[in-house]
């Protein structure tokens, strides 16, 4: 007997496919850090090998958005707007587009920056991938605010993630002007198409924490229902 | 006259018959809803949950069923109508039992939301109409009915939603929510024993000869609420906090004393379904025990026989020990939103809703109004996801059964009226 209207009103709740989608966002920008560190070293073997594993990590993560997308009916009543639900997914799936992206950029071109910016470079990256942790860590509370009815105690904790995230995001701002400010004044000295996709490849990076924190807002604008 | 002098017997053996296979198709089917949610939540074994529901399903139809049975019985059709005819009473309450299980075999093999409450109200209401005339149904007694059915999810809808918030403020929302679960559940507890017992009292105990005044219920039932309580703080008693389980996710401890309260609520549950949906599917039967009984005279005050209710609890029985473990196992895999917070809300507003529509004598789907109730947590923001495509269900289910059951019924009345003149 296939009639049951208890359990045909329970949808797929689309929270742990979202952390799941975000954290494999996460990884993608982290195995990134091991692959500029590796073309620094031009290592470009082992810039190769992470250069896959991002390339995997994001086809993974293209696969969960699809799947979260197709089990979400516009029936579904749910404690936060659809609309907000999927302008979040799509941000969080940018990082992951951005990174593969910039991972393929650098390794066609062979890309090695000069040494003065070189580990400015390095440290720019590992202050993405802080913002898009803490990102992860906003997301990954979704499961409590659920518990707790979207409570103001919880909310709480949320926003102070997101003022981290902030501050993150910011001062990857600062270092970005950093290094373009010292590129700036190497530019005669380099081959002009070189310094183009270096201040690409910047700009690509500090995108990623710009969607990271696009991540926080988002998140906000949906518990403000 | 004769007819029911000659073939009594035969008549109420298959009304015993049909009685049996609606109270099966019950058990077998409904009652699962009210206890998946308890072994979905790992609260309780299948085993147990059938051991719980077989108990309270029981009790609830033969200590609170009385009320509907009594309006399936002669609320529903003028029964001075017949005092010519009895036959044909017992024909129509015949074909409307042997309808409503042909339509709740056939929609159910087809996938269709069925409820076995509308098939055996539009059934009734069929045979009724057709078959004897229109002025044999009581509209206005029919117009309340169809009211009910739209009032009472929203009712525990409405219910379900401020028991949540008051969960959410007091327990959930707070610094020390394992705390303070601990603290406040046997007050919850001591409601869900108060509501269930205090409108047992007044409404359902009168049938089975017991009468309590005003003063004596309220104390009967606090009486009832308190030792519930005090049976479910003794159990709670040694739930500890456990950090480790905790720090994934903050709140699994407190869930935990939650699930105790899911249990008793479930008990209440299944008490509420069993006086609402066996009573109406057995209604048919006391109707024609009472014209055979009675020798064919109709209007003669009879008390409703326990072996009546025995049968709608046998069959619930059966259909719980046949088919209700996998239908359970089946739901409690799928409802894992319904954690034992949400469900606690959700079911205790469903039985209390269900227990003073089956204390007016209302027959009722129990299954719409845990949907409406679970729909009332969702408005307070605490399920992830719902489907209203549900909703659309329920409305088919009345647009669909209600005709299908007149129709059957209809049909079969007539043949079992050539059947018997040609005897």
């Amino acid at each position: 007997m296939a009639r049951n209207d208890i359990s045909s009103l329970f949808g797929k709740s689309p929270i742990n496919p979202l952390q799941q989608h975000m954290k494999q966002v996460h990884l993608c920008l982290k195995e990134f850090a091991f692959f500029a560190k590796a073309a620094s070293e031009e290592n470009w073997e082992k810039a190769e090998v992470s250069r896959n594993s991002i390339i995997k990590k994001e086809n993974k993560a293209d696969e969960l958005k699809k799947k979260l997308r197709m089990n979400l009916p516009s029936t579904f009543m749910m404690p936060f707007s659809r609309r907000d639900l999927l302008d979040l997914l799509l941000i969080q799936d940018s990082i992951a587009n951005i990174t593969k992206d910039l991972a393929g950029l650098m390794t066609t071109r062979k890309m090695v920056f000069p040494v003065e910016i070189a580990h400015e470079f390095l440290d720019l990256v590992t202050v993405c991938v802080n913002t898009s942790d803490a990102a992860l860590e906003a997301i990954n509370e979704l499961d409590e605010l659920l518990e707790t009815a979207f409570s103001s105690r919880e909310r709480k904790v949320v926003d102070a993630i997101v003022t981290r995230i902030n501050a993150l995001e910011h001062e990857s701002d600062k270092m970005q002007h950093q290094i373009r400010t010292k590129l700036f004044a190497l530019e005669t000295t380099l081959p002009p198409v070189d310094v183009m996709f270096y201040y690409r490849a910047i700009e690509w990076l500090g995108e990623t924490a710009d969607a990271a924190q696009k991540v926080g807002s988002r998140l906000e604008v949906m518990l403000a229902k | 006259m004769e007819i029911i002098a000659n073939y009594g017997d035969l008549l109420l053996f298959m009304a015993v018959a049909f009685g049996l296979f609606m109270a099966w198709g019950v058990g077998a089917n409904d009652v699962a809803n009210a206890m998946g949610t308890s072994v979905g939540s790992g609260a309780i074994t299948i085993k147990q949950a059938i051991i719980i529901a077989v108990i309270f399903e029981f009790s609830g139809a033969i200590l609170a069923g009385g009320e509907v049975t009594a309006t399936i019985r002669k609320g529903i059709l003028d029964a001075s109508l017949f005092a010519d005819d009895p036959h044909l009473l017992v024909y129509g309450m015949l074909a409307s039992l042997l309808a409503a299980g042909f339509w709740l075999m056939i929609a159910s093999s087809l996938g269709w939301p069925v409820s076995t409450t509308h098939s055996i109200v539009g059934a009734i209401v069929g045979f009724g109409a057709v078959g004897v005339g229109v002025d044999a149904v009581a509209w206005d007694k029919v117009g309340t009915i169809a009211m009910s059915w739209i009032v009472s999810p929203i009712l525990a809808g409405t219910i379900a939603f401020m028991l949540f918030r008051s969960l959410q403020n007091l327990i959930i929302d707070t610094e020390n929510p394992f705390d303070n679960a601990k603290r406040y559940v046997p007050f919850y507890m001591f409601l869900v024993g108060f509501v269930i017992s205090l409108v047992t009292i007044f409404k359902g105990l009168k049938h089975i000869g017991l009468n309590f005044d005003t003063s004596t219920s309220y104390l009967l039932a606090f009486g009832f609420g308190a030792l519930v309580a005090i049976v479910g703080a003794w159990w709670i008693r040694g739930i500890r906090l456990d950090p480790d389980e905790n720090r994934d996710f903050h709140f699994t401890s407190m869930e935990r004393v939650f699930s105790v309260l899911m249990v008793i609520t479930a008990a209440a549950m299944a008490f509420a379904h069993g006086s609402n949906d066996v009573a109406n599917a057995i209604g048919p039967l006391a109707a024609i025990y009472g014209v055979i009984e009675s020798g064919g005279i109709i209007g003669v005050k009879s008390i409703l026989p326990p072996w009546v209710l025995l049968v709608g609890g046998a069959g619930i029985v059966l259909g719980l020990i046949t088919y209700g473990h996998k239908v359970i196992a089946t739901i409690g895999t799928g409802i894992t939103q319904l954690t034992p917070s949400r469900g606690f809300a959700a079911t205790l507003a469903a039985a209390a809703t269900v227990v003073i529509a089956s204390g007016t004598g209302l027959p009722i789907s129990t299954t719409q109004v845990l949907v409406g109730a679970v729909l009332g947590v969702g408005f307070a923001r605490g399920m992830a996801a719902l489907d209203t495509r549900v909703i659309n269900k329920i409305f088919l289910s009345w647009i669909v059964t209600l005709p299908a059951g007149a129709l059957m019924s209809i049909l079969f009345f007539f043949a079992l009226k050539g059947a018997f003149v040609g005897a």
